[in-house]
């Protein structure tokens, strides 16, 4: 015998936005709009919105005329789908079987799993009051047939139906109720239908000849005679592995060896599920009830268990076993998709090394942010056109500026005074640090515009470079700005 | 100010959509006042903002050099101006061939088109770099144009400039060319550079912050004055000549084209004249079967004069014989607008204001001093204009008959929206701003608006936005189909404008839209749906 559970949230859709950040003010009525066609179309109204008399269904237009101050928002109708799953994945702490009924309900089915939460009512009671402290608003019922309880929860919510009370416990319920094609009740309503009871009292062939199986079947469903399964959702699982030791361990080298035995179980786990793991946390439970813990990331995802023992065995030292340790987990806290890469080719001698193991063992000892490349920016600015990417960020695509740059740019650029003539000419002599030369070589100007969009100051700066070399055969890149307070010149950078 | 011997020969206008940022106003008073002699227009595959620029020179008095930008298959580009009408009816046609060939709103031109329609143009290869492959087109140029092919000199503000330079020069000696220099202009003034980058972007489809290389990199992109790109351009004094020399070669101007309406037999034996006369009158003595009044009658003659005078017979017999051809068809038609002031159009059908009871303005229709030619539009039952359309075709012929173009411009809306998302502002946020203004609207978003949105006015970027948006509006944005105007010619009409394809299935467009029409002289008939007489079709 089942017993069902179905849970129903009538505004599901927007208590669901309300949840995220940067939702409308509790106070301002909230809808979510569709096209449809040339038209926008209200899809759900929260209950503020409601209680103007907005409804799912009317057009957007029509709901601005009739109230101000509305907060209207996209529907994401797949987004919803996927938070219901994951709200069903919440509810598997009442029973193994629970499934998502979209587009705004639950099933779960409890026979056999209630009394651990102290009966059906005290179930139902715990369900509606855990969703509507989170902010979403939830009516259940619990029947024999999934069907019944769809109706129930719908129009006599909280009603919880005597074991084998069949379809007697629904006979008052509107034929709406039924879970029927919206046109298929107006015709039954015009027809003087108002009830499923009335239905199930009519003559059964005389419906199914009129009706056809639509409305027979959904009979059927909720009598119990028809079979509905639900599709259980899995319950995501976090993969680890455990080792409980019988003999505490107190020394390092025990520890070493708990750490490639739970490393290479968890390995397999992870292999299987093709997963790779970016963060692992180790906890060890002491024999004196203290806990402690080692997190290590990396930087691209793996299942590679040797890899995963050096990470740890760099920071075991850290740990104090104390009076001994009798229990440790090997939790992938963080892990990704593992793809397969081919590594090598039979035309290819030497398989290409992997640096994720190396910059993970260097990150491990230094910090994750010293380790890092240089990447290219695209900006004619000298100072601007580099940045750090981290050690294995992939290849941007980005190219280098073009043109001559010094083995060796000043940040900042050094203030130099120099005779040149105007209005573009090369520097012919300079002085810095003391040092006067004469210029016997030079290219120029390479004109840097201002990047306008960062500062107002920049919308007219023009900077001017020259690459000048002087009678010492030293070889510098210095630059021209003219201000309102006459021309100014640096020295950026010196080449080999 | 010295005598000036520069002329500016590569200069994009905005009508090289998205890419240009001044328009062809703004160059020419610029040359104007930098005191250049000339201007070379060249847009990119496109001769769209010529009359533009041509009504511009009558202004500024500064002299307009016909051109245009081709950039070829091959990712060669070059400059051509034709010298007379026969090179550049040659330059309309090969624009037609890249256009229909590409499809709409691109061209697709190779080497061997540009050298069979060569014939009377100058040409200017355009190349940075003096590498093999620049070598491979100058040898072809010189195959293809002899003495009237160019090497273009720029200066681009960068590393290494003389040397390359002066490798340029080197290669065109090799290949015994003559050089002339150009300053690739894409704005008259050199504040206009952030307006650019802000187009740049939206071309790209970016924000500015990841522009990165897709801005224009090359320094000083603004009209300089002669003397001092003589200054920049002091090691090639050839090359500063050079640009007279062209100009005093490409004496064509668009004044010489001869625009003449497509002749209408609509009676053997007699003139246009004589035979709308003849029409008329028959029409007149139909319309009013008891002898036509004498304040009609006079009207007529008045109205008969005037168009023998202006020589705009043949205009109404087409008009005539396109609502003949869709009474015949059963289709419902009527002309409208200020068509309706000439007793001529009511008794050949037309329009039907009968002038016996309403006092007609001809004169706001057609006249003698504004010289504007006459505007009929005239409504058909629109799921029907199809057919009439197809018959124009057929008709006068897909080389004699197109629709005019229609210039989309940026709206204050359309720029806040653009210019915001280039700027990176969010688009709900851009949205509403440009909600708060009409698209008409001369002013664009003001501050004051912005403070009723609660927004901070002082912010830059929104402040950026609000000024970019300002310019921007009156840009063109691209070309679009007129509704239904079209030009009718009894030359090939791809011997006086390129034609391309429309977005729409057997349409074809021209370049020009009508102000441009207009200021040639150029006559159009609009042939225009209207929903209702459909409505009205089906009712009865």
């Amino acid at each position: 015998m089942r017993r069902v559970v179905c849970v129903w949230l009538p505004t599901w859709a927007t208590d669901r936005l309300r949840r995220t950040p940067g939702a409308p003010p509790p106070d301002r009525p909230l809808l979510l709009a569709t096209r449809s066609g040339s038209r926008r179309i209200v899809t759900a109204a929260d209950a503020a919105a409601q209680a103007l008399g907005v409804r799912p269904g009317m057009a957007v237009a029509q709901a601005q005329a009739m109230t101000a101050g509305l907060d209207i928002r996209d529907a994401d109708p797949a987004g919803d789908a996927v938070a219901l799953k994951r709200l069903a994945a919440w509810a598997l702490r009442y029973t193994p079987v629970v499934a998502a009924d979209p587009p705004d309900g639950l099933v779960l089915d409890v026979a056999g799993a209630s009394h651990l939460a102290g009966g059906e009512a005290a179930l139902l009671d715990d369900l509606c009051t855990r969703l509507a402290r989170a902010g979403v608003a939830a009516r259940g019922a619990i029947a024999d047939t999934w069907a019944a309880a769809w109706g129930l929860a719908r129009y006599a919510p909280g009603t919880i139906t005597p074991v084998g009370a069949g379809v007697a416990a629904v006979a008052g319920l509107p034929v709406a109720a039924l879970r029927l094609e919206p046109d298929l009740v107006r015709a039954l309503r015009g027809l003087g239908f108002d009830t499923v009871g009335e239905l199930v009292a009519a003559p059964q062939r005389s419906l199914a000849l009129r009706f056809g199986t639509a409305l027979m079947g959904r009979l059927d469903a909720i009598a119990g005679r028809a079979h509905e399964s639900i599709v259980p959702v899995l319950p995501p699982s976090i993969p680890h592995a455990r080792l409980v030791i019988a003999e505490p361990l107190g020394h390092l080298r025990g520890l070493e060896i708990a750490v490639e035995r739970l490393a290479s179980q968890l390995c397999e786990e992870l292999d299987q599920r093709s997963l790779g793991a970016r963060r692992l946390d180790l906890r060890l439970r002491h024999v004196d009830h203290r806990l402690s813990a080692l997190r290590v990331g990396t930087s691209r995802a793996t299942h590679d268990a040797a890899h995963i023992i050096r990470l740890f065995r760099e920071r075991l030292p850290t740990i104090d076993p104390g009076c001994g340790i009798e229990d440790a987990v090997l939790v992938a806290s963080q892990v990704e998709r593992l793809e397969f890469r081919q590594l090598a080719t039979p035309f290819t001698e030497h398989e290409t090394a992997d640096l994720a193991v190396l910059v993970d063992c260097l990150a491990g000892r230094v910090g994750a942010h010293r380790i890092y490349r240089l990447a290219p920016v695209e900006s004619d600015i000298p100072e601007r056109s580099v940045t750090r990417v981290p050690a294995l960020a992939p290849a941007t695509g980005r190219s280098w500026a073009d043109g001559p740059r010094p083995q060796r740019l000043f940040e900042p650029p050094e203030p130099i005074r120099v005779v040149a003539l105007l209005p573009d000419h090369p520097p012919v002599l300079y002085v810095w640090k003391d040092r006067r030369r004469r210029v016997i070589a030079s290219d120029g100007p390479d004109c840097v515009a201002g990047e306008w969009w960062r500062d107002d100051a920049e919308t007219v700066l023009v900077r001017e470079y020259f690459r000048i070399e002087d009678e010492d055969g030293l070889r510098l890149w210095l630059f021209r700005v003219s201000g309102p307070d006459g021309q100014h010149w640096f020295v950026h950078g010196v080449f080999a | 100010m010295t005598d000036a011997a520069y002329a500016e020969l590569q200069v994009t206008t905005h009508f090289s959509f998205l890419r240009g940022a001044s328009s062809c106003e703004e160059l020419f008073a610029a040359a104007a006042q930098l005191g250049l002699p000339a201007l070379g227009i060249t847009d990119r595959n496109s001769l769209a903002g010529v009359v533009r620029a041509h009504e511009a020179a009558k202004v500024t008095g500064v002299r307009f050099v016909l051109g245009t930008r081709l950039d070829l298959r091959d990712d060669t580009s070059l400059l051509v101006y034709p010298t007379d009408q026969a090179a550049y009816a040659r330059l309309t046609r090969l624009l037609t061939i890249g256009k229909r060939r590409a499809g709409k709103g691109a061209c697709d031109l190779g080497w061997d088109d540009v050298l069979t329609h060569g014939a009377g143009q100058v040409a200017v290869l355009l190349g940075d770099l003096p590498d093999a492959a620049l070598g491979r087109s100058l040898g072809r140029l010189r195959e293809g144009f002899g003495d009237r092919g160019y090497l273009a000199l720029t200066r681009r503000f960068k590393a290494r400039e003389h040397i390359r330079l002066g490798r340029l020069v080197a290669l065109a000696r090799q290949a015994r060319m003559p050089t002339v220099a150009v300053n690739d202009v894409l704005y008259h003034c050199a504040a206009r550079r952030v307006l650019q980058d802000v187009v740049t972007c939206i071309r790209e489809g970016c924000t500015i912050d990841d522009a990165g290389f897709r801005r224009e990199r090359s320094f000083g992109r603004w009209l300089k004055p002669p003397e001092e790109m003589a200054r920049l351009f002091a090691r090639y004094p050839d090359a500063i000549a050079g640009t007279l020399e062209i100009v005093g070669r490409c004496r064509f101007s668009l004044d010489e084209l001869r625009y003449t309406y497509p002749r209408e037999i609509a009676i053997e034996g007699l003139t246009a004249q004589q035979a709308l006369e003849q029409l008329t009158w028959q029409g007149a003595a139909q319309r009013y079967p008891a002898g036509v009044p004498t304040r009609v009658e006079v009207q007529l003659r008045h109205e008969l004069r005037l168009i023998a005078e202006l020589d705009y017979a043949p205009y109404f017999l087409t008009v005539y014989s396109i609502v003949r051809f869709a009474r015949s068809r059963d289709i419902l038609c009527q002309g409208r607008g200020s068509a309706a002031n000439s007793a001529v159009c009511y008794v050949l059908g037309v329009t039907a204001i009968d002038p016996e009871r309403n006092d007609l303005l001809f004169e706001r229709f057609v006249s003698a001093e504004r010289r504007e030619p006459p505007d009929i539009d005239i409504d058909f039952e629109h799921d029907r204009r199809e057919e009439v359309i197809q018959w124009i075709y057929e008709t006068y012929g897909r080389d004699h008959a197109a629709l005019a173009a229609t210039v989309i411009r940026y709206r204050a809306r359309s720029a806040m929206r653009e210019v915001g998302k280039a700027l990176g502002l969010p688009e709900d946020f851009t949205g509403e701003l440009a909600k708060m203004t009409w698209a008409w609207d001369e002013a664009g978003v003001t501050e004051t608006q912005v403070q009723e949105l609660n927004l901070n006015a002082e912010d830059r970027r929104l402040r950026q936005t609000l000024e970019f948006a300002r310019q921007l509006m009156g840009a063109p944005r691209h070309l679009s189909q007129h509704p239904g105007g079209f030009v009718l010619t009894l030359t090939p009409l791809i011997d006086l404008v390129p034609i391309e394809p429309a977005a729409m299935a057997d349409r074809q467009i021209i370049e020009w839209d009508k102000d441009d029409i207009d200021a040639l002289g150029m006559m159009k008939v609009d042939v225009l749906g209207l929903g209702m007489l459909g409505c009205l079709r089906r009712f009865f």
